[in-house]
C-alpha cells in the first residue's frame, strides 16, 4: 500500500499523561498503513504552555530540547494541531531571539518534516480512506490552531467522509473557539466557561454521539462540560476514529 | 508646543533608527487596479449599487437632461432648490425657486428643500459618487443641508473600481466627498435607518455622454 | 446610570470586570446580535472581493512602511497642512492634548462644542476636562449621543452603543429630550436625534473631530462616517479642532484606494461608508476658516521601537477584531476597562499605559486567532498578546511575593519536569497517585482544590489513566522483542 518510512511520534505532554489512548490509536493506525514508528523516550513537551502564558525562558528550554531530539528524524507526526502550531509559529521567533545559528539551521531543516496527523495522512501518505469503521453519529470541532494556525482546511472532513458507518453532522459556529485557550481556562475561567456553554449548546444541537477534533485539549474542555452536564455525548480524538475497525473498535475513552 | 514636537520626533527617530524601511515604490500592489467590465456593464453595476442604497436613478441622453431634471424636480414635490454657481442655468426649468449659492448662509440653505449638483466621478463597484466641490459641484455644505440631493453624473465619468478613480485624479483634490448612498445609521440594533443628518433622498441622473448610440446597440447585440 | 470605568489606571482587572457582564443577559444578547449582523455582512462582502488578500497585503505593507518612516511623513504632513492654512500642534501626552484643546476653545470663547465620534478624544478623556472648564461637549454621532445622554460608556470602537437596545434608547431619549411619548422604533429614535441636534449644527461655531487618515503628500485629513454628523461638523463651524494619533498618516493620497476599500467592508460590512470627507487645511469660502490639528503621541512612540509590538500601530480602528472575537462576544467592551476593547484593545491599552496598568488584558484572549484572520492590515494580535504576556511575566517574576504564587510556582516546576524525561515520568506517577484522592467512582474528577477549582467550577476532568503512553510503548516494545 504505502511506502515504508520511518516516522517519529511526538506524543505531547498532556496526551502522554491524560490521553494515552490517542497515542495508541496513532500507532495502530499508522502501522496499519505501513508506517514504521519511533518514539523517543526523552521527549516531553513542546513548550506551548509556557510560551503562551508568558514564560518565554522556559519555552526556550523546551523548544531547544525538541529540536535536539528530532533534528535527525525522517519525519515527525504529532496528533495535536496546537503543538504543531506552536512549533511552526513560535519556534522561529524564539530561535531568532536566542541567536543560536546552529539551532536555527537545524530547526529550519526539520520544519518541513513536521506534520500534524491529518496533514501526514493526506499530504505525506496520500490516503483519505484509512480503512476505518466507526458506526456512530459524529460532529467535528475545528480547533483554532488547526483551522487558523495550520490551515488544515477540509483534511479532517475528507478523512471522516471515508470512515464506514460514520454519520458526520456539521457543527454550527464551526470557526468559533471553545474557550479553552490553555491557562486562559483558569485565569479567565468564567469567560472561558461562557464560551464553552455556547460550544456545548452547538454540539448538543447536532444530536451527535461523539464530538471529535485534532486536539485533545479542546476535547478535554468540551468533554469536561459534556460530562459535568450528563449529556451522554462523548469526545474522541480523530486518531481514535481513524484507528477503529470492524475487528477492533475504538478504545472507549469515557 | 515646539518642545513636544522635538520630543516626539526625537522619540520617533530613536524608535525607528534600526528600521530597514521598504522603499515606497517597492510596496506590493497586486490588488486589482482596473476593472474588467465594458461600459454597459459598468453602467449597469453603478445603477444596481445605487439602487441597493435606496437611491433613485434615471438614465438619459445628453439632449434629454433638462427634461429629466424637470421631471425629477416635479416628482419631488419640492419648490425651493439650491444650485451651485457653476451649474448651467439652461438645464433648469422655470417655475421653481432656484437659490444660486454665492455664499448662502446656513440658515438660507436650510430653507432649501433640495439641491441640484454635478459630480466629479462615479465608482460603480461601491456605487460611490465623488464630489471634488468645483463650481458645478458646489461647496461641501450645499449638498449636505437640503434634504433632497439631485446629482448629475456623466457615464464617461464612471469607473469600475476605486483605484481607477484615484488614477483619474491627476491632481489631488483639496476637498473631496465620496457619497455612497444617503445618510444612514445602524447604531440602534443594527437596523439601517436612512437619513440622519445628511440628505435623506439621493437621486442620480446618469447622462449617457459616451455616444455614439449605435456603438451601444452593437455592444448589446454581441452579448 | 453606568458604573463602568474605562480608565485603565483604575479599572478592575478583566476577569473581575467581566463577571457582572456575564450575568447581564440583555447586554450579552445585544452584543451578540450586533456583532453577528456586522460579521455576516462583512463576510458576504469579503467573499465577493476577489483581491481581498492582495488588499490586505498592500495595506499591511503601506502601514508598516509608514511606521518605519514616521518622522519624515509627519513632518511632510505638517508642512503641507501648514501651507494650506492649518495649524499643527504636537501633544506628547493626554494632558498636553487636553490643554491644547482648552486653550483653543478659550481663544474662541466657546461655551459649547460639537463633536464627531473620536476614539482619541475618548482616549485622552477630553469630555470631563471640557465640562470642568465649563464647556459643554455635544456628541453628534447617534451612538455617542445615546451614551452621553444615558451617562454610559462606549463598548465598541465603531458601534459604541451596541450594548444598548431600542427600548433602552427610547427611555434615555424620552427622559433627556423631554419626549415622553417617543416610540421605540429606530426610525423615530433617529428622527428625534436629528431634530435634537439640528439647531446645534447650525449654531455652534466650534467642532472637534478625530481622523481616519492623514495624507503626508497633501496635508489632507480624511474622515469616514455614515450619518452626516461628521460632514456637519466639518463644514458648518467657524473653527475645527482635529485630534489624531501620530500613526494615522499615509504616504500618499493614492494610498486611500487601498485603505478605503478595506475599512468600510471590515468595519460595518459596507462597500463604502455613506460619507468620506477629505479636506486640506483651510479652503476659502468652504468650511471652517480656522483649522487646528493635534498630533498625539500619548504612548505611541514607546510602541514604535518594539519589533513585535510595532504592528499594533498599523491599526485603522475598524473593529473587525472585536466583532470576530469570541471573548468580546461574551463580555462586550466594558470589561476591558478602556475605550479600546476587544483584541486590539487587549494589546493597545497596556502598551499605551507603558505596561504600568491593564496587565490582565494580554490574558483576556484564548489566542484563537479569529482577530488576526479578519484584520485588514494583518496585525498578528495573538503574536503580540503572547509577547506582552512575556513582558508581564518578566515584570512580575522580579517581585518576591511571586515566589509562592501558584501560577509561577507551577510554571517553574513544570519546566523542571519537562526538562528531563526521568523527572517527567516520576511526576506522572506521582500525579496519578495524588489525583486518586479527587477521582470519583466514575473515574472522573469533579472538584479540585486551589487553582484546579477554576477548572472544575464548570468542567469535569477525567482521572489519570493507569498507564501513560510512554509506559504502554515501553511495555509493548519489551513484549515485541
Amino acid at each position: 500500500m504505502v511506502q515504508t518510512m520511518r516516522t517519529s511520534l511526538f506524543i505531547t505532554c498532556y496526551n502522554d499523561t491524560l490521553f494515552p489512548e490517542t497515542g495508541r490509536a496513532v500507532v495502530r493506525l499508522l502501522e496499519r498503513l505501513g508506517v514504521a514508528l519511533d518514539f523517543h523516550p526523552e521527549q516531553t513537551c513542546c513548550g506551548q504552555m509556557h510560551a503562551n502564558t508568558g514564560f518565554r525562558g522556559e519555552a526556550f528550554c523546551q523548544a531547544k530540547r525538541f529540536v535536539r531530539l528530532y533534528k535527525d528524524a525522517e519525519s515527525v507526526v504529532i496528533p495535536s494541531s496546537s503543538c504543531v502550531a506552536m512549533i511552526r509559529e513560535q519556534y522561529p521567533g524564539l530561535f531568532e531571539e536566542l541567536g543560536n545559528e546552529q539551532l536555527r539551521r537545524d530547526f529550519h531543516d526539520l520544519l518541513p518534516r513536521i506534520h500534524e496527523l491529518s496533514e501526514f495522512l493526506i499530504d505525506r501518505l496520500g490516503v483519505e480512506d484509512v480503512g476505518a469503521y466507526f458506526p456512530h453519529r459524529v460532529t467535528y470541532h475545528a480547533s483554532c490552531h488547526g483551522l487558523r494556525g495550520l490551515h488544515v482546511g477540509d483534511r479532517p472532513f475528507r478523512l471522516l467522509a471515508k470512515v464506514r458507518g460514520l454519520e458526520l453532522v456539521p457543527l454550527d459556529n464551526l470557526e468559533r473557539c471553545c474557550g479553552f485557550g490553555g491557562t486562559f481556562s483558569i485565569k479567565n475561567a468564567e469567560v472561558s466557561s461562557a464560551m464553552l456553554a455556547g460550544k456545548v449548546h452547538d454540539v448538543l444541537s447536532t444530536r451527535a454521539e461523539y464530538a471529535t477534533a485534532l486536539d485533545n485539549s479542546c476535547l478535554m474542555h468540551i468533554g469536561g462540560a459534556l460530562h459535568r452536564q450528563f449529556t451522554g455525548v462523548r469526545t474522541v480524538h480523530l486518531a481514535q476514529i481513524l484507528a477503529s475497525t470492524e475487528d477492533s473498535p475504538a478504545e472507549e475513552i469515557a | 508646543m515646539s518642545t513636544s514636537r522635538t520630543l516626539i520626533l526625537d522619540r520617533i527617530r530613536t524608535a525607528t533608527a534600526n528600521a530597514a524601511p521598504q522603499d515606497y515604490a517597492a510596496l506590493p500592489r497586486t490588488y486589482l487596479r482596473k476593472g474588467t467590465l465594458d461600459a454597459e456593464q459598468r453602467l449597469a453595476l453603478m445603477i444596481e449599487r445605487l439602487h441597493e442604497y435606496g437611491a433613485e436613478v434615471a438614465v438619459c441622453e445628453p439632449a434629454q437632461l433638462p427634461a429629466v431634471i424637470a421631471e425629477q424636480l416635479a416628482a419631488s414635490g419640492r419648490h425651493r432648490f439650491a444650485v451651485p454657481p457653476g451649474l448651467p442655468q439652461d438645464w433648469l426649468p422655470s417655475g421653481y425657486d432656484f437659490q444660486q449659492d454665492t455664499g448662502l448662509s446656513a440658515d438660507a440653505l436650510e430653507q432649501c428643500e433640495g439641491v441640484v449638483t454635478q459630480s466629479f466621478a462615479g465608482v460603480a463597484d461601491s456605487g460611490t459618487i465623488v464630489l471634488h466641490h468645483s463650481a458645478a459641484e458646489g461647496r461641501r455644505v450645499l449638498s449636505l443641508l437640503p434634504d433632497w440631493h439631485l446629482c448629475i453624473l456623466r457615464t464617461t465619468q464612471i469607473v469600475e473600481t476605486l483605484p481607477e478613480y484615484f488614477a483619474l485624479c491627476q491632481q489631488q483634490p483639496e476637498l473631496a466627498t465620496y457619497i455612497s448612498g444617503p445618510s444612514a445609521t445602524a447604531d440602534i440594533e443594527m437596523t439601517r435607518i436612512k437619513g440622519v443628518h445628511g440628505p435623506r433622498f439621493l437621486n442620480v441622473i446618469l447622462v449617457r455622454d459616451e455616444n455614439p448610440a449605435e456603438a451601444r446597440s452593437e455592444s448589446f447585440t454581441t452579448h | 446610570m453606568s458604573n463602568v470605568i474605562l480608565d485603565p489606571r483604575v479599572a478592575p482587572p478583566f476577569p473581575t470586570a467581566a463577571l457582572p457582564i456575564l450575568r447581564n443577559a440583555q447586554l450579552r444578547k445585544n452584543v451578540a446580535h450586533a456583532t453577528g449582523v456586522i460579521q455576516s455582512k462583512r463576510a458576504k462582502l469579503v467573499a465577493e472581493k476577489t483581491d481581498w488578500q492582495d488588499l490586505r497585503t498592500a495595506a499591511s505593507a503601506i502601514r508598516t512602511h509608514v511606521l518605519q518612516n514616521l518622522g519624515p511623513y509627519l513632518e511632510q504632513f505638517e508642512a503641507r497642512c501648514t501651507a494650506a492654512g492649518g495649524v499643527v500642534h504636537w501633544a506628547a501626552d493626554a494632558a498636553e492634548a487636553r490643554s491644547i484643546v482648552l486653550d483653543i476653545l478659550r481663544q474662541e470663547q466657546a461655551s459649547e462644542v460639537i463633536k464627531i465620534k473620536t476614539m482619541t478624544s475618548a482616549e485622552i478623556q477630553l469630555n470631563p476636562a471640557l465640562e470642568a472648564a465649563g464647556i459643554h461637549a455635544i456628541e453628534t454621532d447617534l451612538a455617542e449621543l445615546i451614551l452621553q445622554l444615558g451617562e454610559d460608556e462606549p463598548s465598541h470602537i465603531v458601534v459604541p452603543a451596541l450594548h444598548v437596545n431600542r427600548s433602552q434608547v427610547r427611555e434615555i431619549f424620552a427622559r433627556r429630550m423631554g419626549i415622553p411619548d417617543l416610540s421605540d422604533d429606530p426610525q423615530a429614535l433617529t428622527a428625534a436625534a436629528r431634530a435634537y441636534l439640528r439647531q446645534k449644527f447650525l449654531s455652534v461655531p466650534t467642532a472637534i473631530s478625530g481622523a481616519n487618515f492623514l495624507v503626508a503628500e497633501t496635508g489632507s485629513v480624511a474622515i469616514v462616517e455614515s450619518e452626516g454628523n461628521g460632514r456637519m461638523c466639518l463644514t458648518l463651524p467657524r473653527t475645527l479642532i482635529t485630534i489624531a494619533g501620530i500613526e494615522k498618516v499615509l504616504p500618499r493620497f493614492q494610498d486611500l484606494e487601498v485603505l478605503l476599500q478595506l475599512l468600510a467592508r471590515s468595519a460595518t460590512g459596507e462597500r463604502m461608508s455613506p460619507y468620506t470627507s477629505l479636506w486640506t487645511g483651510v479652503t476659502p469660502g468652504d468650511g471652517p476658516q480656522r483649522f487646528h490639528i493635534i498630533l498625539l503621541d500619548n504612548g505611541r512612540t514607546s510602541i514604535l521601537g518594539k519589533k513585535t509590538e510595532q504592528q499594533t500601530l498599523k491599526c485603522i480602528r475598524c473593529a473587525a477584531c472585536q466583532n470576530a472575537c469570541p471573548v468580546y462576544l461574551q463580555t462586550g467592551g466594558h470589561a476591558y476597562g478602556s475605550v479600546y476593547g476587544g483584541p486590539i484593545g487587549a494589546i493597545l491599552t497596556p502598551q499605551l499605559m507603558q505596561m504600568e496598568h491593564a496587565q490582565s488584558l494580554p490574558y483576556a484572549s484564548s489566542l484563537c486567532g479569529a482577530c488576526y484572520e479578519v484584520c485588514p492590515v494583518k496585525i498578528n494580535i495573538p503574536e503580540v498578546l503572547i509577547d506582552l504576556r512575556a513582558k508581564v511575566v518578566d515584570r512580575e517574576r522580579a517581585e518576591t511575593d511571586r515566589l509562592l504564587d501558584p501560577m509561577y510556582l507551577g510554571m517553574r516546576i513544570a519546566n523542571n519536569l519537562f526538562s528531563s524525561a526521568g523527572r517527567f515520568r516520576a511526576a506522572q506517577r506521582l500525579g496519578r497517585i495524588a489525583l486518586r484522592a479527587f477521582t470519583g467512582k466514575d473515574g472522573w474528577i469533579h472538584a479540585l482544590p486551589g487553582m484546579g477549582s477554576r477548572w472544575t467550577m464548570t468542567r469535569d476532568l477525567r482521572g489519570l489513566p493507569s498507564q501513560t503512553f510512554r509506559e504502554w510503548w515501553e511495555t509493548r516494545r519489551k513484549e515485541g522483542q
